[in-house]
């Protein structure tokens, strides 16, 4: 395995990789792996569920949230998942317009990735609301009351940013799964495969007119989502910037969550391929090329989040306001320094290894490091929730924070599904884009 | 008065009785629809004791008997068919605490009583309210108050107590009254004198004991020592240039503790007075007091047997010993200079040589009838409460004692040894308006009206008769002391009413004006010309390594209080903690025994010991300790049962405190959560000297005008706007009691404030500044700053704080959806959210609740609306006689309760007050930098310093 594999193999080609593909879509029964792996995923999307139940019936109050700590664990999952999500979209996307060749056997993936990343964040913010029931009022309907919504509100514009996008990800995932779910139509042996497929499907034949039409609205989708992937972290952020809350105040933050966004979303998709190639014995098709260039890419991300941690601090210190430096110093030295310093170690410090082409290519070194990205990202989502309210401006309402058994539950729920929902993937959908592959691999056997 | 003749059809033994009965859940779902559903359901534990408080307070419906003399008194629950909602009505009574009464007034909407305001024709508060005061409305709804006879535990009919009474008539003349003992706590009440001296004529054997755990004797033994009779000290803070106070309670627990602190405020600040008083204050833990003083002296208590005497031999014109504090000397000088303007006073925690020694400098210092009077003692009979109750438990050990009757007295959970006493008494009888651990274990538990409920009177602490007059039908069965009283002395069963008009002789055009304003004119005592006797200083103190002081609780008092839920869940002034009263240790004891905020602590006193948690004390004297009374009530109701731990065991123990590291650590339920010392505090707070303020009024710099990119000033008719002087601001809590009374605030309960979800619309900051030995404390309410620029607003997504035309920022209950981004972009923190259903789970019945207020729901952020109900009521009336809203027609809850004044709110647009001290150059906005443009602006609080006594 080198950076300088092909993006496929020698010796890869159309009919090996269509029929390797589809094989494990199709297979009648699952992997014993697969079986044992579904268990403890399974069980979780449970506890979230029940987790929700139980939150609807007695409150928000069952969480750590308090006064002044309004937000806490809702918001840092919310704002994680919507960053690992956003990777995705990134690979799918923003490479495809460049015409990135590595992107074809690995964008399935990050698509799937984000269209559960979507959802987990997505039940986030209703759940965190007080009275979840009315969030349809953030809707501009027209009512009876004659209320519109309050459009200078930052939760506005990200309750239309995280609709558009959840929509959007689902509908471009969808239609990039058209070619290979008709591949599977065709190639199903059971008549219960066939119709299922054929039914999702949607008529798709190949014909040429199907294809330049499909081309055509890919490429815009395509077009439409890798701005979008930017605008829905940039408003993300401005929930925090928007508001004139110690430590939230910044112009920073819209560049800043975006690159948060890119490095988790490149860490998540590396955590995903390389179990994947090796279980599913797809290593023909996600080479060291995928992991050098993804490696390099988490590193570089990595280099962009710090450049943002240091602004950070200058910004601080440069402003001067007091408050803000007592919530700094606060974050470096106080109650929840340990997460801060996490942070700048899972993001910053660790990513550095990623210099070196040998760590790019040791896939445990490089799980370890997206692990900890991952949890890097978890911890900085934290220090701006938490940390910046528990130090206001009026050291009178200063206040502390404690996650509950429920916040916890509700969290590793969103894991559990996250996962539950990769693993039906890799069970009925292919994998890896079959229709793309093709266009870079040989036609036929040799 | 409940009928005594016949059977009592209005008991009932269990909630599942009552709930069988047709015609309780009959009245029961025309009151409460939901209620016979929910009876009706099967229940667990939780909901069980919710419907036990509504059906509780239902079941008073039953008590309620229709013999109302004039049959004016509406019963609080089921209105009368044609009333109609007309605004509120004012009825005058008093709120007593230690026998001293301070006048208040009651508002009802509907025939109900739902809030206490301060009684302004009152001499003891002069319209302000105490917080003790204010959350009596509490008290009086009170699910778990007593409510039936119960005799040996078992329920009883009242003939039963008639016919026990009237054995006891005949014993009692057998023996002319020999073995009868009557115990009640402080009282000044005239009738309740007259009819004990009745008792006593007709028994002439029987003795009158007195038990206020929270002691005066001091007082009384200084004056008996200081002019050879029990002389009652009235001082005229007003008069006074130069205030001494020694470990005083002047502002927080003397009787007219609320006119002394309105006396005070009036001369704190310098562009409204221009005599601005000045104080010192000598204490060996914070008070109130040594807070809103110039200096605050910190003397431990050996440290103030030394330096009372030095104090009054320099003041008398003797030397000045050597080993004094450096401040010593200026004060003396001070003190000297002020002749004939200046007064000392001393806290009933001081010995009585020491308040004689107080009597003495007074004296020398020339202020007496210039800077305070002498008067007759106020208390009915004075005598030595420590000394009676000891001669009472020798007797009943003895078994002296035949009959027992205490009223308003709870010696078994206050006086250690008096349950055992108890034991070897015949008949012993307790009346009480609530579950004490006394009315357990006597043989009588009498329920005793509550002070709502029934006539009575009482004295102020300048000796005026104050009336107490009933709100209300009472909701429970129960009677009066007066009643009782009446039945140890004749068959006749005496209407309590009459009693109290009888002490007093008034005839109807007297009466009905002592009715409205809740006071007999003219009746506040005369000066007395009694001179004094030379007074000796006494010899110094035994010298201990750690002193303990005993001090009742700032809110609960001696315990009496402990079921009420506002007062539980009160920040204390200082400690900022609720529920719970650990032990208050110095900075020096804590460091020195490693102490950190809820670490175990054992103290014992002699024999007696108590293991509780210890809490940090900045500004306490280094040898002492301070235990807190009130706590750890067994025997009081579902609120304060088990709540905070007794240390009355350690009032038992004479002989070497000392204090002990024990293993353990208690989660307190504190609402400050910052390291509590500053040195910045002044940001928040701005302060100042008098000096500087007289160089230049301007001192503090007028805040810089910040470049406007657009202002919209609400165009209403109205503006409403609110200044805060923290001159006189003393940090006392009844503005925070008001505001949860006037607009239906939830208690959360311990855990929930541990969890930092307290409720509290007003808070009132305390921060320190300077070291943890002596820091400067210094307060702020804290409430909804009303911003014209909001930070609240412009977050909400659905439009659910907006703002008025009036400048108000009104929160909308019903749009709320509960994002909290308001809270999170509020500066001030001053929004509160619901996270659980805290109103629904209150143990309270509904009909104590305000009405003109929503009750919030479960997920709904509330704040400070300015009290826009008393705004609409007024718009209302200003509509009908189409006129504008007066400049200072509203006053909000906290306004109204506040005894000194500290808030001014009203109408800027016709001018008036609050435009008056918005103009003041001490004026500031808290937080200024963040250009919120806040319609509440503080004035600078200002310090008077002494000559040469240092910074």
């Amino acid at each position: 395995m080198t950076p300088f594999d092909p993006v496929a193999l020698a010796g890869s080609n159309n009919p090996d990789m269509t029929d390797h593909v589809s094989g494990i879509a199709l297979r009648s029964r699952a992997f014993a792996w697969w079986r044992i792996a579904i268990v403890l995923p399974a069980v979780l999307t449970g506890v979230l569920i029940g987790s929700i139940l139980y939150l609807f019936y007695a409150g928000v109050g069952i969480w750590g949230i308090d006064w002044p700590v309004a937000w806490g664990f809702a918001i840092i999952n919310y704002v994680w998942w919507i960053a690992i999500a956003s990777g995705g979209t990134f690979i799918s996307a923003l490479f495809f317009l460049t015409r990135s060749e590595w992107r074809n056997s690995i964008n399935r993936i990050a698509e799937s990735m984000t269209l559960f990343g979507a959802a987990c964040a997505g039940i986030y913010p209703i759940l965190h609301l007080g009275r979840p029931w009315f969030f349809y009022w953030l809707f501009p309907y027209p009512n009876t009351m004659g209320l519109w919504p309050q459009f200078r509100s930052p939760l506005l514009w990200d309750f239309f940013a995280i609709l558009t996008y959840v929509t959007s990800s689902v509908v471009f995932w969808y239609l990039g799964l058209l070619p290979d779910l008709a591949t599977l139509r065709d190639r199903a042996t059971t008549r219960g495969k066939q119709v299922a497929y054929g039914v999702m499907a949607l008529g798709f034949r190949g014909t040429s007119g199907q294809w330049r039409h499909y081309r055509a609205l890919y490429g815009v989708l395509a077009a439409i989502m890798a701005p979008l992937v930017c605008s829905v972290h940039s408003i993300v952020g401005l929930d925090f910037a928007g508001a004139a809350t110690v430590g939230w105040h910044s112009t920073m933050y819209p560049p800043f969550f975006i690159f948060g966004a890119f490095l988790s979303g490149f860490a998540m998709v590396l955590l995903l391929i390389m179990p994947m190639r090796r279980l599913l014995r797809l290593e023909r098709y996600i080479t060291g090329r995928h992991l050098d260039v993804l490696g390099r890419l988490l590193l570089t991300s990595s280099l962009f989040v710090g450049y943002a941690y240091i602004m950070d601090a200058f910004n601080t210190y440069y402003g001067g306001e007091k408050a803000e430096i007592t919530m700094y110093q606060e974050k470096l030295f106080g109650t929840y320094a340990g997460i801060y310093w996490a942070t700048i170690l899972f993001n910053v410090l660790l990513p550095q290894l990623l210099w070196f082409r040998a760590i790019r290519l040791n896939q445990l070194v490089v799980a370890l490091i997206s692990i900890g990205v991952i949890v890097g990202m978890w911890c900085e989502r934290f220090t701006i929730v938490v940390v910046s309210l528990h130090r206001p401006h009026l050291p009178s309402s200063y206040g502390l924070y404690h996650a509950t058994i429920w916040d916890w539950l509700t969290m590793m729920g969103t894991v559990g599904f996250f996962v539950f929902g990769i693993l039906l993937i890799v069970r009925f959908i292919p994998v890896i884009s079959m229709f793309e592959m093709r266009e870079i691999l040989a036609p036929r056997r040799p | 008065m409940p009928s005594l003749s016949g059977p009592r059809g209005g008991q009932w033994r269990g909630l599942d009785r009552l709930s069988r009965d047709p015609a309780f859940v009959a009245r029961a779902s025309a009151e409460f629809p939901q209620l016979a559903a929910a009876l009706a359901a099967p229940r667990d534990r939780r909901s069980v004791l919710k419907l036990m408080a509504a059906g509780l307070a239902l079941a008073g419906l039953g008590g309620c008997d229709d013999g109302a003399p004039d049959g004016v008194l509406i019963p609080p629950v089921l209105p009368p068919a044609d009333a109609v909602s007309g605004g509120s009505d004012l009825f005058a009574t008093a709120s007593v605490v230690g026998g001293y009464a301070n006048g208040i007034l009651v508002r009802h909407v509907n025939g109900r009583p739902i809030k206490v305001e301060g009684n302004p024709a009152h001499p003891a508060s002069l319209g302000g309210t105490s917080a003790i005061g204010q959350a009596e409305i509490l008290g009086f709804y009170d699910p778990d108050r007593s409510r039936g006879l119960i005799r040996n535990g078992e329920p009883q009919a009242w003939s039963v107590l008639l016919t026990v009474l009237a054995e006891q008539r005949e014993a009692l003349k057998r023996f002319h009254g020999e073995g009868f003992r009557v115990l009640t706590g402080a009282t000044t009440s005239p009738t309740t004198a007259r009819q004990i001296a009745a008792l006593k004529e007709a028994y002439p054997a029987m003795q009158w004991h007195r038990w206020e755990p929270v002691s005066r004797d001091a007082v009384r033994a200084g004056a008996l020592l200081a002019y050879g009779q029990p002389v009652e000290l009235v001082p005229k803070l007003d008069a006074v240039d130069l205030l001494l106070a020694i470990d005083s309670d002047l502002f927080d627990g003397a009787p007219g503790h609320l006119r002394f602190a309105r006396n005070f405020a009036t001369r704190r600040n310098p562009t409204r007075t221009g005599r601005m008083n000045r104080a010192y204050a000598i204490e060996p833990t914070p008070t109130l007091t040594g807070v809103a003083a110039d200096h605050r002296f910190i003397a431990g208590p050996r440290d103030l047997a030394r330096i009372v005497p030095a104090l009054a031999a320099a003041v008398a014109g003797g030397d000045q010993p050597a080993d004094m504090p450096a401040w010593f000397a200026p004060l003396v000088g001070d003190l000297k200079a002020s002749h004939g303007r200046s007064f000392v006073h001393i806290g009933p925690d001081q010995p009585a040589t020491a308040h004689a020694l107080v009597h003495a400098m007074n004296e020398a210092l020339g202020g007496r009838g210039q800077t305070y009077e002498l008067i007759e003692p106020v208390e009915a009979d004075p005598v030595d409460h420590a000394a009676s109750l000891r001669a009472l438990i020798a007797d009943m050990n003895a078994g002296q004692v035949a009959t027992l009757v205490i009223i308003d007295s709870n010696p078994v959970f206050t006086a250690p040894g008096f349950a055992e006493a108890l034991a070897h008494v015949g008949t012993s009888m307790t009346l009480a308006d609530g579950p004490t651990e006394t009315a357990a274990k006597t043989h009588w538990n009498l329920p005793a009206r509550h002070a709502f409920e029934d006539w009575t009177d009482a004295r102020a602490y300048d000796g005026t008769v104050t009336l107490l007059q009933p709100q209300a039908q009472p909701l429970y069965d129960g009677i009066s002391p007066h009643y009782l009283l009446a039945l140890f002395a004749g068959p006749e069963e005496v209407n309590s009413r009459d009693a109290v008009r009888q002490t007093h002789g008034l005839n109807d055009q007297q009466w009905h004006d002592a009715l409205a304003t809740g006071l007999v004119a003219g009746t506040q005592a005369a000066p007395s010309t009694v001179a004094l006797k030379p007074v000796h200083s006494p010899a110094g103190a035994a010298s201990e390594e750690i002193t303990l002081l005993v001090r009742p609780d700032p809110h609960i008092r001696d315990g009496r209080y402990a079921n009420n839920a506002w007062l539980q869940e009160l920040p204390r002034p200082l400690t900022k903690l609720t529920w719970d009263n650990p032990l208050l240790v110095s900075p020096a004891i804590a460091g020195r025994l490693g102490l950190a905020n809820g670490d175990r602590v054992t103290v014992t006193n002699g024999e007696a010991g108590v293991t509780l948690p210890a809490w940090i004390m900045p500004g306490q004297a280094p040898d002492c300790v301070v235990a807190l009374l009130g706590f750890g009530r067994t025997d009081v109701g579902m609120v304060g049962q088990g709540v905070g731990f007794d240390v009355y065991p350690l009032t038992a123990g004479s002989g070497l405190v000392s204090l002990h590291k024990a293993s353990g650590h208690d989660e307190l339920a504190c609402t400050e959560h910052h390291d509590p010392i500053f040195a910045d505090a002044g940001d928040y707070v701005h302060h100042g000297t008098l000096a500087a303020f007289k160089n230049d009024p301007n001192f503090l710099g007028k805040p810089t005008a910040q470049p406007q990119e657009y202002n919209l000033k609400p165009a209403g008719p109205a503006a409403w706007g609110m200044s805060i002087d923290l001159n006189a601001c003393i940090g006392c809590n009844a503005c925070v009691v008001a505001c949860m009374a006037e607009n239906n605030i939830p208690v959360v309960g311990k855990q929930q404030v541990i969890h930092e979800r307290e409720m509290h619309w007003l808070r009132i900051d305390r921060y320190y500044e300077g070291s943890a030995e002596a820091p400067d404390m210094l307060f702020q309410p804290m409430l909804c700053q009303h911003c014209e620029r909001a930070p609240c607003e412009i977050v909400c997504p659905v439009g659910a704080t907006v703002h008025d035309e009036e400048g108000l920022n009104v929160m909308v209950y019903n749009r709320c959806v509960g994002t909290r981004f308001c809270s999170n972009n509020c500066p001030y923190k001053v929004r509160r959210f619901n996270y659980f259903a805290f109103a629904a789970e209150e143990r309270r019945p509904p009909i104590a609740r305000n009405p003109e207020v929503t009750v919030r729901a479960r997920g709904v952020m509330e704040k400070c609306t300015f009290c826009l109900q008393r705004i609409a009521a007024a718009r209302i009336d200003a509509d009908a006689a189409n006129r504008p809203v007066g400049a200072d027609e509203v006053q909000t809850a906290c306004q109204a309760a506040c005894p000194t004044q500290a808030f001014t709110f009203g109408n800027m647009a016709e001018g008036g007050q609050v435009v008056e001290r918005k103009k003041s150059p001490l004026t500031y906005a808290v937080l200024d930098d963040q250009d919120t443009k806040p319609r509440v602006t503080y004035e600078a609080r200002m310090r008077n310093a002494g000559p040469g006594a240092g910074a």
